[in-house]
């Protein structure tokens, strides 16, 4: 088995009282794209920030490629970072930065040009070389600060939340570009997203912060199919989980596997019709708690319509509501 | 620094006639270079603010005093001052009036310090004014030409109270300036006569550098630095102030 | 009715432009015309240049003028960087007492160097630099303005960019100096401008601390020219003025956008 390239082992950063990051551990393997998920506010940018070396952590320890680094400065920890905001310098050409961690670390010239050459291929700038920062449109921005990555040759690349400035259709279009070059370069990635859809479809394996903890730690299907907690259960997926109270359980079901059945199943009551193209979402109430169905192409019913649902019980997850803990599945509700 | 300490000189404060006079000359010289430099400076920047021709070389009429140095200047003032040839009487025995003595006369002496002053001090501060007028939004404008509101009610209503803080700010620095600018007392009066025109900075000088009274010039000093300590703790609260304009 | 007032304005505007204008007009005019004419205006009086020779004979200008010019440039270079440092250490770094040294600094924008003459006098007595430029310079190289005005303009440069070039290897001199200096170009300008036209006009402070023609700039110099009481010639008076004013007026009439510029942004901060 391949030793892991980066481990972060009961890591700690705390401001007075208040737990930013709170001992998390987790590990990387040579090559892997890992994703920091989480709501804003988590933990994952300082995660990220420890690993550069732009922030000192109270307790624990990050380990690059066997070395512990936690008292190496960024610049020596032979790794390179995409920042929400590109960090491009507005003082100086395209040419310039991408070439200037280079010439900070005093690379030949001659290795300089070649690097450059190749990277700039890479990402498709030939043209704007010698244009500033603020003549480029975002996504040109976003290429310059990969740009400055690849010529690194730094085996880790940490990125904060790259595509957040970035319109929808660009977005899409980046995600699958940064995956390949992630691929081809054989780069570790840790990736700072609070886009679920970017965790899916990018990464290897996803970890979900939540106030400082990890909440999950595994690939992206455990996560549709297997969360293990309600949180993380409400926060992968679109609309989220439904989660119903019966008893002391908590019954979690997706609104895309529940159905609309003549009888039989649930009964329950429309509140809201919300139609949206190629689905409609369906919002009923059931006792206290309220209900969504995801269901394909057109449906009109009127609010206060009673109807039934169903879904079938492998598609179900169960979770104490209690300790919020996952519950290997006893019966299922349909049943009862 | 040690002999300063010493309480005689603090007693001698108490007792010195002089200081009381430089006080008092202190005072009325802040008095009024700064409200009348400040009024000049609102009105040279409301005026290059325009798009009148030539606002370029206004601009650089009004501006030109402060980047001259005092000290030389002064010589041309002495000239104009003088009473025998100088040009401020030419022009005065033109019209059949009297000479005066500008600078000899104590009852005069610091009124013509102050119009130096005042000539230096304006163009200076029509900057901020100027800076401060160009962000107000060209849209209030407009919204007072159509209410037809006069000129001086649209100064009054909108340009002024929205200069506000730019005058406090230019107030502050206006009286510590009038502290310490004592260059052209060297040229003009050297404080006289007989003390008429001597200002608290000059008369640290003349004690510490004239008289070799060290300690009592530090005396003095620490007198100076209260003053601007109290005026610095005033700045504080204007600039607070400016914080809730914004 | 507004037109009238309009030409009035127009009309006060201009009067006090050339009241402004006229000591620096008439001492061309008292420079460039033999001393019968200083109070005589003649449009076709004789033009001469002897006064300017007659000045520049009577006092040793081009020793003031070099002393000036280095005075002025060794306060600026020193300036810079003590002001670059302070300023980047009051920004972005955390140390304890910070906010208690940045009310100091502020507290130094209001006692100005030459409040205290007579303690600088004794400090740099102490240090035997009387009638040194370093005498001179000394007291004014922690410029709290300086401090001041940076500090405000790298708290805009955006974090991320330190922590860019940091991550790229770059030292913290070598951040400070590729990233923070370059983004704030247009305050050193400013600084610059005003440091320099302050300090090439000081007068107080050089005659407190210089003694001779070795140390002596041009203000201080230009207050022993002659001695005006004793009837002197003004003509060579008002020459000597425009020698001891010329460079930096051309200067300033070359560049006067800039310095009207860089004194606004200078005290909108």
């Amino acid at each position: 088995m391949m030793s892991d390239f980066l481990s972060v082992s009961n890591l700690s950063r705390s401001y007075g009282e208040f737990h930013a990051v709170n001992d998390i551990s987790f590990s990387a393997k040579q090559g892997e794209f890992i994703a920091l998920l989480g709501p804003s506010g988590c933990g994952k940018s300082t995660t990220l920030k420890m690993i550069a070396g732009l922030e000192l952590p109270t307790a624990g320890k990050i380990e690059i490629n066997g070395s512990d680094v936690v008292n190496t400065p960024p610049g020596k920890r032979n790794l390179s970072m995409v920042f929400q905001s590109y960090a491009l310098f507005p003082h100086m050409s395209v040419k310039e930065n991408i070439l200037f961690g280079l010439k900070a670390r005093k690379v030949q010239k001659q290795e300089r040009n070649k690097r450059l050459n190749e990277a700039v291929e890479m990402v498709d700038l030939g043209p704007h070389i010698n244009k500033k920062p603020g003549q480029l449109s975002g996504g040109q921005c976003q290429r310059v600060a990969l740009a400055r990555t690849i010529v690194s040759n730094a085996p880790l690349c940490l990125m904060d939340e790259p595509l957040s400035n970035l319109d929808t259709k660009l977005r899409a279009e980046m995600r699958s570009e940064i995956r390949s070059l992630q691929r081809k370069l054989g780069l570790t990635v840790v990736y700072v997203t609070h886009d679920q859809i970017e965790a899916m479809s990018m990464a290897d394996s996803i970890i979900l912060l939540n106030e400082g903890r990890i909440e999950q730690a595994s690939t992206p299907e455990a996560f549709y199919e297997h969360p293990e907690t309600p949180f993380v259960a409400k926060f992968i997926g679109h609309p989220p989980m439904n989660l119903i109270a019966f008893d002391d359980l908590l019954v979690g079901v997706r609104p895309e596997h529940i159905g609309l059945v003549e009888q039989g199943g649930l009964a329950v009551s429309v509140v809201e019709c919300d139609y949206q193209g190629s689905e409609t979402i369906l919002t009923t109430s059931f006792k206290e708690s309220t209900i969504r169905l995801s269901l394909a192409g057109k449906r009109v019913l009127a609010p206060g319509a009673a109807v039934n649902i169903q879904w079938v019980p492998e598609n179900e997850h169960h979770f104490s509501s209690s300790s919020g803990q996952r519950i290997e599945r006893t019966n299922s509700v349909m049943n009862s | 620094m040690s002999d300063s300490l010493h309480l005689d000189n603090y007693r001698y404060l108490l007792e010195d006639e002089v200081l009381l006079q430089v006080l008092s000359n202190s005072f009325w010289y802040a008095a009024i270079t700064v409200p009348v430099s400040i009024a000049l400076a609102i009105a040279m920047a409301l005026w290059v603010n325009t798009k009148l021709r030539g606002v370029g070389l206004l601009r650089l009429a009004y501006f030109t005093p402060t980047v001259l140095p005092m000290i030389s200047v002064a010589n041309i003032w002495l000239f104009f001052y003088s009473t025998e040839i100088g040009l401020l009487n030419n022009i005065l025995g033109y019209f059949g009036a009297d000479a005066v003595n500008w600078l000899g006369d104590p009852d005069i002496s610091l009124y013509s310090l102050m119009a130096m002053t005042i000539w230096k001090e304006a163009g200076f501060f029509m900057i901020f004014y100027l800076a401060a007028l160009q962000t107000i939004s060209p849209d209030l404008y407009h919204a007072a030409a159509l209410e037809n509101a006069s000129r001086w009610t649209i100064f009054k209503r909108i340009t002024f109270p929205l200069l506000m803080p730019t005058t406090l700010f230019v107030l502050v620095n206006a009286i510590l300036n009038a502290f310490k600018l004592v260059d052209h007392l060297f040229i003009l009066t050297k404080g006289g006569p007989n003390n008429s025109s001597n200002l608290l900075l000059y008369y640290i000088f003349e004690n510490a550098f004239s008289f070799f009274d060290t300690a009592y010039a530090s005396a003095l000093t620490v007198l100076l630095l209260i003053i601007l300590v109290f005026l610095a703790l005033l700045q504080f609260g204007v600039l607070e102030k400016r914080v809730h304009y914004r | 009715m507004n037109r009238i007032l309009s030409i009035i304005s127009t009309s006060l505007a201009w009067a006090l432009g050339i009241l402004w204008l006229f000591p620096l007009l008439y001492a061309i005019w008292a420079s460039i015309h033999p001393s019968e004419f200083v109070t005589r205006f003649e449009l076709f009086a004789p033009l001469t240049l002897d006064n300017f020779r007659e000045a520049w004979n009577q006092a040793p200008f081009l020793r003031y003028m070099i002393n000036t010019v280095a005075i002025t440039m060794l306060i600026l270079g020193g300036q810079l960087i003590l002001c670059t440092l302070a300023a980047y250490a009051l920004a972005r770094m955390e140390f304890k007492g910070r906010s208690l040294v940045f009310a100091l600094v502020l507290m130094q924008l209001m006692v100005v160097p030459e409040i205290l003459i007579v303690e600088n006098y004794q400090t740099l007595a102490g240090l035997k630099l009387i009638d040194t430029y370093w005498g001179v310079a000394l007291p004014y190289f922690a410029s709290a303005f300086g401090i001041f005005l940076l500090r405000q303009t790298f708290k805009t440069v955006p974090e991320d960019l330190e922590n860019a070039a940091r991550v790229e290897g770059c030292s913290l001199l070598g951040t400070i100096w590729h990233i923070y200096v370059p983004l704030a170009k247009p305050t050193y300008l400013a600084f610059s401008l005003v440091s320099i036209s302050y300090h090439w006009n000081n007068f107080l402070w050089p005659l407190v601390v210089t003694n001779t023609e070795k140390s002596r700039p041009l203000t201080v110099g230009m207050s022993i020219f002659g001695a005006p009481e004793s009837g002197v010639d003004w003509a060579v008076i008002s020459a000597g003025t425009l020698i001891s004013v010329g460079p930096l007026l051309i200067v300033f009439i070359l560049f006067q956008r800039q310095f009207v510029q860089s004194f606004m942004q200078a005290g909108i901060k």
